[in-house]
């Protein structure tokens, strides 16, 4: 009798470190199974059950104590981990309405550069029309021999956005592995936190400049860039800019796309890296809405109308100066554009992994609750079972 | 008629209301607007814009586009406004000395173009806290 004691005790004691360690997976024994481990909860609890009513019906006295204080430890630690996992769904829920929040924010500021955008679009048509017959030369429409190329790469700050900035990245490696096998050299413009780390880890890749990307893109750092790939443009350092950015086409879906940013064309064309090009008038805009209490987004064409001015303008200087003004207007607005919309893909993509993970914590709490619950009766039915034993011994 | 301005960057309108004078700096020299102007077209250069309302002066820099005017309506579109009473005067003498040693240490083509359009927007911005506006004109 002793003996058993001792023998228990110690099992028990193995038990409860087991379940200090929680996570670790241990394999075979009874005193592993015990204790849920963060994976396969069904089966372990499964073969928790086995266990308990072999202990009950065979070796019932003398193992008695053991069965016991395992399943208030194993309780115990099941209750810790509903904890755990509701908690974390609380932070999960909570980071999902923020980005939510903020992509509302994201939208109204594409709106408000609407008035903006509309009027540009308006000179930009009535210059191009004067200029239609005269042979301009302009800086930043110079078409050259491409022998270096920038790309412009714009990630996220931050993480815990699903496959995000991953497929921005990827989609650089995968651009500058054609230009090397084209034999075009490329230097790289960074902008957001997790490229510029990844830029940085990767020593063997050429890059230009980095740049933060902060929350609510503003024109100063929009300013910022159009400066510096201004700068490399005229000085001929480069011979085309390429940006990468996300474009957002819904909630629960965006593209890492390419498009040429220099040379411009006079026009005010957008064209991406496969010749397509959209005429500057075509402009889409996204809007977030509700649906049936789910957030979805209306994605709109919008045509901006160009009327021709009334009267004669005068053209105060040369037409060919005044494109010149224009122009880097454009493409600071092009940036701008471009960031704007990678923050709304980042939001978006942010609010659906943290939606999936609301989605988890839930599933894993209910599981989690049935093993508990199934543990709490098995342990109620063990004590009924001793009373009734105990009273059929003493009768 | 009355003038009416407005003054829009990428992100927002700047300003909008009626005026009664506005002083641009266009690409070749400074202009003066009063209402019935001719339809115009023009460049902006980095420098600033002074607008009078009521025989108030106002200035703001601007920090480069163009401006057109038709039918009363003056557009101003700009990369970035500043309005002068929203500039620190420090950070602005601040700025225009740190653009000033870049543009002497400035090495290679593509950094003296940057070091340039720095300095520009710089002077920009002390001229439009310095210009000191002129005495109120009985209307």
């Amino acid at each position: 009798m002793a003996s058993v004691a001792c023998n228990s005790s110690l099992s028990v004691a193995a038990a409860t470190v087991q379940c200090g360690a929680g996570k670790k997976r241990s394999s075979g024994g009874r005193k592993a199974v015990a204790c849920p481990a963060f994976e396969g909860l069904s089966s372990r609890s499964l073969s928790l059950r086995i266990t308990e009513s072999v202990d009950l019906n065979s070796e019932l006295v003398s193992k008695r104590p053991e069965s016991r204080s395992v399943t208030v430890c194993s309780l115990k630690d099941l209750r810790d981990r509903i904890a755990t996992v509701k908690n974390t769904q609380k932070i999960t829920d909570a980071m999902k309405l923020v980005a939510a929040a903020k992509v509302r924010r994201a939208q109204e500021a594409v709106v408000n550069g609407r008035p903006f955008s509309e009027n540009l679009v308006k000179v930009l048509f009535n210059v191009n029309s004067q200029l239609q017959t005269e042979d301009i030369d302009i800086p930043l429409t110079q078409i050259r021999t491409v022998k270096k190329i920038a790309l412009v790469v714009i990630t996220g700050d931050r993480g815990l956005c699903g496959g995000f900035n991953n497929y921005v990245l990827k989609k650089a490696e995968e651009r500058m592995k054609q230009l090397r096998k084209i034999g075009v050299d490329f230097t790289i413009v960074s902008i957001g936190k997790k490229g510029n780390s990844y830029f940085k880890r990767r020593p063997h890749i050429p890059v230009d400049r980095y740049v933060d990307s902060g929350t609510a893109p503003t024109t100063k750092e929009a300013q910022a860039i159009a400066d510096e790939l201004f700068s490399l443009f005229v000085s001929e350092d480069v011979d085309k800019v390429e940006l990468l950015y996300t474009r957002f086409v819904s909630l629960i879906k965006s593209d890492p796309v390419i498009h040429t940013l220099l040379p411009l064309s006079p026009q005010g064309e957008v064209c991406d890296i496969n010749g397509n090009c959209v005429d500057a008038a075509d402009d889409e805009m996204f809007r977030l809405t509700t649906k049936e209490g789910k957030f979805s987004v209306e994605r709109e064409t919008v045509r901006t109308e160009t009327p021709e001015f009334t009267g004669v303008l005068t053209f105060e200087q040369e037409p060919v100066q005044i494109l010149d003004a224009l122009l880097p207007l454009y493409l600071n607005s092009q940036i701008l554009r471009a960031l704007q919309e990678s923050i709304a893909s980042e939001l978006a993509a942010r609010m659906n992994a943290m939606n999936n993970a609301s989605d988890n914590a839930r599933d894993l709490n209910k599981s989690l609750s049935i093993s508990y619950n199934r543990q709490r009766q098995a342990k109620i039915t063990g004590e009924i079972l001793e009373i009734v034993a105990g009273s059929t011994v003493t009768i | 008629m009355t003038l009416n301005l407005r003054v829009m960057a990428p992100n927002r309108i700047v300003w909008n209301s009626e005026v009664q004078e506005i002083i641009l700096s266009t690409n070749s020299g400074q202009i003066g607007v009063l209402p019935n102007h001719a339809p115009l077209l023009t460049a902006l250069d980095i420098g600033i814009l002074k607008i009078r309302i009521n025989g108030q002066w106002s200035t703001m820099a601007l920090m480069g586009g163009f401006a057109m005017i038709d039918n009363n309506q003056m557009t101003i579109l700009v990369n970035e406004a500043e309005k002068a009473v929203e500039i620190n005067p420090q950070e602005a003498r601040d700025t225009f000395q740190i653009a000033q040693k870049k543009l002497a240490q400035a090495e290679g083509r593509k950094q003296v173009i940057e070091a340039n359009l720095a300095l520009k927007r710089a002077k920009a911005r002390l001229e439009a806290i310095d210009a000191t506006p002129p005495s109120p004109v009985p209307n």
